[in-house]
């Protein structure tokens, strides 16, 4: 009588996992398309678009670690987009600190609301989660309107235009273009690096099933506060580098509803939970939104709006997966992971 | 003391009209188990409907009423065959983009043909009733009797109809339902509707009270929501509880608070009955921590 030993667990062809957190060739011509887009310097009403693309990658990528990686889909990050302009817009203005240093603090302090939504969210899942964030940022909104001492109330905060290294205050937009790439190409490395190591399986994990990840040793809760926290803090980067290129905060657009969703938007598109899907959703929609807007804005406002959110339903129906997605069925060697 | 009573009462009546624009989002919610960002942008519509009538025609909005929400019960039905029911069988997030991109899309048609111009429509009631030192709005009044009725009827018509019935069958489980011969597409269709609907009369209701502008629907929503989490999700007396306690605190705090930070006040008040009582004053167990549409 035999008895059938499984094979130890080492031996076994374990299902191979997708291979996350390798650099492809898409990737690498992407970057060298937008090095050449940089250097070239192109006409300068190109310049502006290509910029806020790569600003807006940036953002999408940073809220995509929250959502699209540990399943925390926010409706709030602009509160740290504005917690990130207002700290290194005030530090400067202030206390004469250069906005290379306040950036960091920024996106400390950033982090901290971030850890702070987190934990308030902690027992909240799906739209009870979302109406949460979305009331965190309503909350930080009207402070920073009233707290007028402080912000500037509803007049907002402008930076000198005066270019300088320190001030982090250029005269091109091409070393805009740079910085901006820089910072996108910073996030993608986060990202990446997440993805491939064990801090992003416990974050994957967690969105997929937390009671099992809580089951095999992972702290849910850590979890999540920690990649609200880092979601947070590279938002806040982001919204410092916007008020080092517009040059003023209006308080109206800093902390809004609109731009906590075009955050959540670009990823969707794009798609959810993969590191090029942010990219490629902000690539496409940022310069046909302002596009759309510098050409459609005159004959009737709204205009842009309407097409570019029909384009979104279109898109959402659809392709629920994606550009990322879509483009992954499309091909055979699956470029778009 | 006066003052005080006179703040409670406006408070309890414009927290009625509150809950009267939240039934359909709590409605809506509490049979699809969906969000629909785009309400507040169902009630502008509705509102500039009713502008349109008062001023077209010189209607009075409350006669409007018979018009605006048929009208609104036949584009709930369209939205959601348009955008609602592609979207149910897809991952739950699709439902949240795809009604924020109508949200967004709707709010821009608005003014791209109304422009940004608030709307107003000439007073319809020149006094106030007056009891002893407290003046109460006519307007606000009939919105509470219509409220207070409204969520009459539809108690009625979910407790003994076979409409009602069959709704409750379909929360109570979906696949049962459909079994048992209920067409839940169908309810479903009604539901959506019929929630649409119920924001064409709130929209009716609230046209003398406020102006018409195409981002009105985001101030109101955001109200609608607190309300709806308040007072549990897909509780109709919920609603109501929630509206009158919003109201009530938005009366106070604007008149002992400055009235920004009172708005301030009823977001912190969401969060902390977020953190303390996640299922809202009456809602389900549990509804929280599972999300409920997952």
């Amino acid at each position: 009588m035999s008895i059938a030993i499984p094979a130890p667990i080492s031996s076994r062809r374990i299902p191979v996992l997708p291979k996350r957190g390798r650099i492809s060739w898409f990737e690498i011509v992407l970057l060298a398309i937008s090095l050449g887009l940089v250097v070239s310097g192109i006409a300068p009403s190109l310049q502006d678009v290509i910029l806020l693309s790569f600003l807006f990658a940036g953002l999408a990528l940073a809220w995509n670690i929250a959502g699209g990686y540990a399943g925390l889909i926010s409706f709030g990050h602009s509160a740290f987009f504005g917690v990130g302009a207002y700290t290194s817009t005030i530090l400067l203005l202030r206390y004469d600190i250069s906005p290379w240093i306040g950036i960091w603090v920024g996106a400390l302090i950033a982090a901290v609301f971030g850890s702070v939504l987190a934990l308030i969210c902690a027992r909240l899942r799906g739209p009870f989660f979302i109406l949460s964030t979305l009331a965190f940022a309503e909350v930080v909104r009207i402070g920073a309107l009233n707290w007028s001492s402080l912000t500037g109330g509803p007049e907002g905060l402008s930076i000198p235009p005066m270019a300088s290294l320190a001030g982090m205050v250029f005269a091109s937009k091409a070393t805009y273009a740079a910085l901006m790439l820089g910072y996108l190409v910073f996030v993608y490395g986060i990202t990446k690096g997440l993805e491939a190591s064990r801090f992003g399986y416990y974050l994957f994990a967690i969105r997929d099933n937390d009671d099992a990840a809580s089951a095999a040793g992972v702290n849910p809760l850590f979890g999540r506060t920690a990649a609200m926290a880092l979601s947070a803090a590279l938002t806040g980067v982001g919204g410092s580098l916007f008020a080092q290129y517009f040059l003023y905060l209006d308080p109206t657009y800093v902390i809004s509803p609109e731009l906590s969703f075009q955050f959540a938007l670009l990823p969707a598109v794009g798609g959810l939970g993969t590191a090029i899907g942010p990219v490629l959703g902000s690539f496409l929609i940022t310069p046909l939104s302002e596009l759309l807007r510098s050409h459609l804005g005159n004959a009737a406002a709204g205009l842009h709006l309407v097409i570019y959110s029909f384009g979104l339903i279109v898109v959402m129906l659809y392709f629920p997966a994606g550009l990322a997605g879509a483009l992954n069925k499309l091909t055979r060697w699956k470029p778009f992971s | 003391m006066s003052t005080l009573i006179q703040l409670v009462l406006s408070g309890i009546l414009i927290g009625s009209v509150y809950a009267l624009m939240s039934i359909g989002l709590t409605l809506i919610f509490g049979v699809l188990r969906i969000v629909n960002f785009a309400h507040g942008e169902f009630l502008m519509i509705a509102m500039y409907g009713a502008w349109a009538f008062s001023n077209l025609f010189g209607l009075n909005p409350y006669m409007a009423a018979t018009a605006i929400v048929p009208a609104m019960f036949l584009f709930g039905a369209v939205v959601y065959w348009l955008v609602i029911s592609p979207a149910l069988d897809k991952p739950h997030l699709v439902v949240v983009f795809a009604t924020m991109a109508l949200s967004i899309f709707l709010q821009n048609a608005a003014l791209m043909a109304m422009t940004a111009d608030l709307r107003d429509i000439p007073p319809i009631f020149n006094r106030s009733i007056t009891i002893g030192s407290i003046f109460l709005k006519v307007e606000l009044l009939l919105g509470f009797l219509i409220t207070i009725l409204c969520t009459v009827g539809l108690q009625w018509m979910i407790k003994k109809t076979y409409l009602g019935k069959a709704i409750r069958a379909t929360v109570q489980d979906g696949e049962a339902a459909m079994l048992m011969g209920i067409p839940v597409p169908r309810i479903f269709l009604i539901t959506f509707a019929g929630g649409s609907a119920l924001v064409g009369l709130a929209a009716c209701v609230m046209v003398p009270l406020f102006s018409v502008f195409p981002s009105v629907g985001l101030n109101f929503v955001l109200i609608a929501f607190v309300i709806v989490v308040l007072g549990g999700m897909g509780s109709i007396e919920g609603a109501l509880l929630g509206g009158i306690c919003v109201g009530v605190m938005q009366s106070l705090s604007g008149y002992y608070i400055a009235p920004a930070f009172g708005q301030m006040f009823f977001f912190v008040l969401f969060l902390l009955v977020m953190i303390f009582r996640p299922n809202g004053l009456l809602g389900q167990k549990g509804a929280a921590m599972i999300g409920m549409n997952e």
